[in-house]
């Protein structure tokens, strides 16, 4: 009888707190049945899609703002702290600007427009939960629904075999890699009988943790790593980056990485700081740290080396979001190695931060791409920029502004976001650290490089064949605006937003704990 | 008024921004490409007139800063737009808005190609410039010095001559490489600072206040961490300066740069280098500039020595130029490192008088160029009968370039030269003093200067009129007689009476001076080196 009664407890359910996730999930259900009945109409269900994301950001900001949503929340699946809301803020922004970015494309290429603004509000959906979920299951649901979404949006351009390659090696490899971090999850629920990190996290504080922690999260580092694109496990981007359309390939490179690097942080920085912390085993967490470092250091340098022989820009760009994946690692191991508290608050945010900055300039540089690329995306070698500098000015500055946020230039926001993630590091004031930002640092001399010569073919060089001027549609050209505002707008006043992002986790989520 | 007063320095980094946006606009609206240089020209000259309000507003004695102004920025990291003259910067923001007319009215005529995105670059080089040498927080200082490279990049790039994207692309990453180190150096001296004091901080004020209170000091367990510091910083400016071996990208960005850069580019780039160890080295790290002074003299003179011997044997005008500013600049460094008064103020008189004399050599660089579309000195000879007042301006300029007395450049290399004569910051041994030979190889510099100038007047201006293309040559028009009249008056001024350029800098520099010597074990290491007498001579030299 007693345990009848407890079977009728009402679940622990809390609608509020999941209202952002599930406006964007219910809208992308919306536009699907609404593409279903007018699927001649191109620009509706964008605007449904981009009504739906601001919507859902509402209550995003509102909750930041101190709104309390109850004190439980799906048994602890769910988390609501700042690490959650800064980073779906971030992927707000990015599929909001990869619908108008689409624009140009859905025109251009006769692309089913419905279907494929669900596609991409089922991928927040997935990259929102990635970062909400508190608990193994939840996170790799999310990153389930995220894959499956971009698989299909890799290889939208069916007609171009190109686009078929891509999508093909990214199911493949991505397949292989959620297969690896599912093993490790497996492995991680058999060490510590639970899939709830905040359980995990409180289990192995002790010294005698299981070993098979150490597995489990070996396997777990593969499939993030593949997700984020770290070396060694970066092969498929190049490829699968180039192949896809470029709004799509803008949309992975900033939404899907940020969202791997929301669920990495939660998993090894929360669930268990570097495999258990140095209560457990300070030579263990060391070990673990110069693992990653190393990891860090490869993927910034193989990077940027292999984005300077690149003839093709999206190529490029895809070796360029290589090496920004190892700066925001850095940021991570300084989350990994700062006391737990404010110091590794400011230091997730500054992830959350770096990512943000990432995001809106990197989309910037693709919107001025995607409309250069012509059908196909055949005109993406550096040579078709020859000489247009001073034939589409607006074009060309603003993308030469991309390039130098790209760079870290100051004024720009990837100057701030560069201070931000190199600080953490820096304030662990460790050896390997220190040589962790020296060489990050040099890194970015060495991007320097291929950034500029992208203004270099712009501006200094003289072009030989005919060109003109593409027209800039409206929607695409709010996308430009919102970018270059953000660029600068992050550049220079960008401290009211960190400070948002770095509020103590306490401060958000206190009623949760 | 106090308006004015209280946000002077903001006023002039800011104007020349909106100016460059009002060429912009100016453009896109009524298309009238004959107002720009006028529209730039009247901004500069704007800016200069306001700047000059600076003489008389900073402070002269003591060693605070005036105009200062403290607001924040990035809270969250505590980093302010904190900005601030004293006697160090004073004449350095006033050079810089002084040069930039001249610099407009250089291109008169030269620019044909795109003359709105030209002026609007120089518009912003002018802020990021005079940003660099007021700001007093290490990361608003940082971002200046960074901000300063894109509009000279484009500069060069797209108005420069047949190499310049080489040119461009070296000058960048060259720059951008040292500064970026600074950049960790800078973040990292945050912490430093937070883990002795509780506090971090971004403000240089707040920073020299701690090391004169001995709260922060490199020393000890933090001695390498110091040293590290000390290098990431050193590097950038060295690069900027350029110090010997790090000077490669100075001779093709001169070359290939537009009249305007490079008069630019030598007369307040460099400039940055030299007052960022001035400024930022000497102040932060006191021990660390001490310690390792002797390389950077070592260096100075070889630069002095190779850059005048390698500018002898340049074919081109513009290159030999350049080579001479690698020369000069190593009297800089040797003044600056030589930790005596008289050579530190030696070294910031000589940085004005580079800005003057180079600059100037430059722009006749570039009449010439513009007459003849070459600068070979193979193409010339025996000018001077054909261009009177060409010729004569060209070697007063040369001359005040060599150091004859009564000019500017004679001034500061005195200077120089006393104090590195009296300095005791190289061993001093029973045998040798190494403070004189310093001295002396740097004055075979001087005697070097007056070789390859002279030699290259001598085929340029002397002699019979061999090619005859050069026979029809305008001399000087009145714009370039009036271009050029403001910097020989300095030339002539700065060489006969430069006490008020000294006594304005003179209690800023002697303050930095004191830090580096008398403070944090300065005295100690003072009298080491006078007891070190018997010991063997360093192997370095």
């Amino acid at each position: 009888m007693n345990t009848l009664f407890l079977q009728l407890t009402p679940p622990d359910t809390n609608i509020p707190i999941l209202l952002p996730e599930l406006i964007v999930a219910a809208v992308g259900i919306v536009v699907m049945v609404y593409d279903s009945f007018f699927p001649k109409d191109r620009v509706t269900t964008g605007l449904i899609s981009i009504a739906g994301l601001a919507v859902s950001a509402f209550f995003l900001i509102r909750m930041w703002s101190g709104e309390t949503f109850g004190a439980s929340s799906w048994n602890g699946m769910i988390a609501h702290d700042n690490l959650r809301l800064g980073f779906s803020i971030v992927f707000l922004i990015v599929t909001a600007l990869t619908i108008l970015i689409s624009t140009v494309w859905v025109e251009r290429e006769d692309v089913p427009a419905g279907e494929y603004h669900a596609l991409l509000m089922f991928a927040t959906f997935g990259m929102m939960l990635m970062a909400s979920g508190n608990d193994l299951v939840v996170i790799f649901l999310g990153l389930e629904t995220l894959s499956i979404a971009t698989y299909v949006m890799a290889g939208l351009r069916r007609g171009d075999l190109k686009s078929n390659e891509s999508a093909m090696k990214y199911f493949i490899l991505g397949s292989f890699a959620s297969a690896f971090l599912l093993y490790g999850m497996a492995l991680i629920y058999g060490a510590t009988g639970s899939t709830n990190l905040t359980q995990i996290a409180d289990k192995i504080t002790t010294a005698n943790f299981p070993g098979l922690l150490l597995i489990g999260g070996a396997m777990m580092l593969v499939g993030f790593g593949f997700k984020i694109a770290s070396v060694p496990f970066h092969i498929w981007t190049p490829d699968v980056y180039e192949g896809a359309p470029a709004p799509v390939t803008g949309f992975m490179a900033a939404g899907p990485k940020a969202a791997a690097f929301a669920s990495f942080i939660r998993v090894f920085v929360l669930g268990f700081p570097f495999i258990a912390g140095i209560q457990a085993s300070n030579y263990l967490h060391e070990s673990w740290m110069t693992a990653l470092s190393v990891m860090a250091m490869l993927t910034m340098t193989v990077g940027n080396v292999a984005a300077i022989m690149q003839n093709n820009v999206k190529r490029m760009l895809a070796y360029s979001s290589i090496a920004h994946a190892g700066y925001a690692l850095v940021g991570f191991i300084g989350a990994g190695a700062a006391k737990p508290g404010q110091a590794q608050d400011a230091a997730i945010a500054s992830v959350a931060f770096y990512m943000l900055t990432y995001a809106i300039t990197n989309l910037g540089a693709f919107s001025v791409i995607s409309l250069l690329a012509q059908k196909n995306d055949r005109r993406a070698e550096f040579e078709d920029y020859n000489g247009i500098g001073f034939k589409s000015p607006v074009l060309s500055f603003t993308l030469s502004l991309f390039m130098l946020s790209l760079l870290g230039l100051p004024l720009t926001a990837g100057f701030v976001g560069k201070v931000m993630v190199f600080r953490p590091a820096l304030e662990a004031g460790n050896t390997l650290l220190t040589v962790l930002v020296i060489v990050a640092v040099i890194n970015t001399a060495i991007s320097a490089y291929y950034y500029l010569r992208m203004i270099v073919v712009m501006f200094f060089r003289e072009r030989t064949t005919e060109w003109t001027e593409p027209k800039i549609p409206a929607m695409l050209s709010a996308a430009l605006l919102i970018a270059v505002i953000g660029v600068f707008y992050l550049g220079i006043f960008s401290s009211g937003i960190i400070e948002r992002f770095s509020q103590s986790r306490s401060a958000v989520g206190a009623h949760l704990r | 008024m106090d308006f004015i007063n209280e946000n002077l320095l903001t006023i002039l980094i800011l104007l020349p921004v909106f100016g460059a946006v009002g060429v912009i606009l100016h453009q896109m609206f009524w298309k009238q490409e004959s107002q720009l240089k006028w529209l730039t020209f009247g901004l500069t000259l704007v800016n200069f007139l306001i700047s000059l309000l600076l003489i008389s507003g900073t402070k002269t004695a003591g060693t605070g800063f005036s105009f200062e102004k403290n607001v924040p920025w990035i809270s969250a990291i505590n980093t302010n737009y904190h900005v601030g003259v004293d006697g160090l910067s004073l004449w350095l923001v006033i050079l810089t808005t002084f040069i930039m007319p001249i610099a407009v009215i250089s291109t008169w005529h030269a620019v044909e190609k795109r003359p709105t995105a030209f002026y609007a670059f120089l518009l912003l080089l002018e802020s990021a410039m005079i940003g660099v040498f007021v700001s007093l927080d290490l990361l608003v200082f940082y971002l200046f010095f960074e901000a300063s490279l894109v509009p000279m990049f484009f500069l060069i790039g797209i108005w420069g001559g047949e190499n310049r994207i080489y040119a461009a692309v070296k000058f960048f990453i060259f720059t951008a490489l040292g500064s970026l180190l600074m950049l960790a150096a800078i973040i990292a001296l945050y912490y430093v600072h937070a883990s002795q004091t509780g506090l971090g901080t971004f403000d240089f004020v707040a920073l020299t206040r701690s090391i004169e209170l001995g709260h922060l000091a490199f020393t000890g367990p933090l001695a390498v961490t110091g040293t590290l510091m000390f290098w990431a910083f050193a590097l950038a400016f060295s690069i900027k300066v350029p110090l010997f071996p790090f000077h490669t990208w100075l001779p093709d960005a001169h070359t290939e740069a537009p009249t305007a850069g490079s008069v630019i580019l030598a007369a307040v780039l460099l400039k940055m280098g030299t007052y960022g160890l001035m400024r930022f080295n000497f102040t932060l790290f006191p021990d660390q500039s001490r310690e390792w002074a002797w390389l950077f003299i070592t260096l100075a003179i070889i630069g002095i020595i190779y850059g005048a011997l390698v500018a002898m044997v340049q074919p081109d005008v513009k290159r030999l130029v350049a080579y001479s500013s690698v020369a000069h600049m190593g009297f800089v460094i040797l003044g600056m490192f030589s930790f005596t008064e008289m050579g530190m103020q030696g070294a910031l008189y000589q940085m004005l008088n580079h800005g003057v004399s180079t600059g100037a050599l430059f722009l006749l660089v570039g009449f010439i160029y513009e007459r003849r579309h070459t600068r070979q000195i193979s193409d010339f000879g025996g000018l001077a009968n054909v261009m009177p007042i060409y010729a004569t301006v060209f070697v007063i300029t040369s001359m005040s370039s060599v150091g004859l007395p009564f000019l500017n450049g004679f001034v500061g290399e005195f200077l120089i030269m006393i104090g590195m004569w009296k300095s005791t910051i190289l061993q001093v041994t029973a045998s040798a003093n190494w403070n004189y030979i310093a001295t002396m190889l740097a004055g075979t510099g001087v005697i070097f200067a007056a070789v390859y100038l002279l030699w290259m007047i001598q085929r340029v201006f002397f002699g019979k009129v061999t090619n005859e293309k050069n026979r029809s040559l305008k001399d000087l028009s009145w714009r370039e007689i009036g271009l050029i009249a403001p910097l020989l008056f300095l030339m002539v001024f700065m060489g006969v009476y430069p006490r008020p350029f000294l006594d304005a800098a003179k209690e800023s520099v002697n303050a930095i001076q004191k830090r580096v010597m008398h403070q944090a074990g300065g005295e100690v290491d003072h009298a080491a080196a006078v007891d070190n007498k018997t010991t063997e001579p360093r192997s370095h030299e």
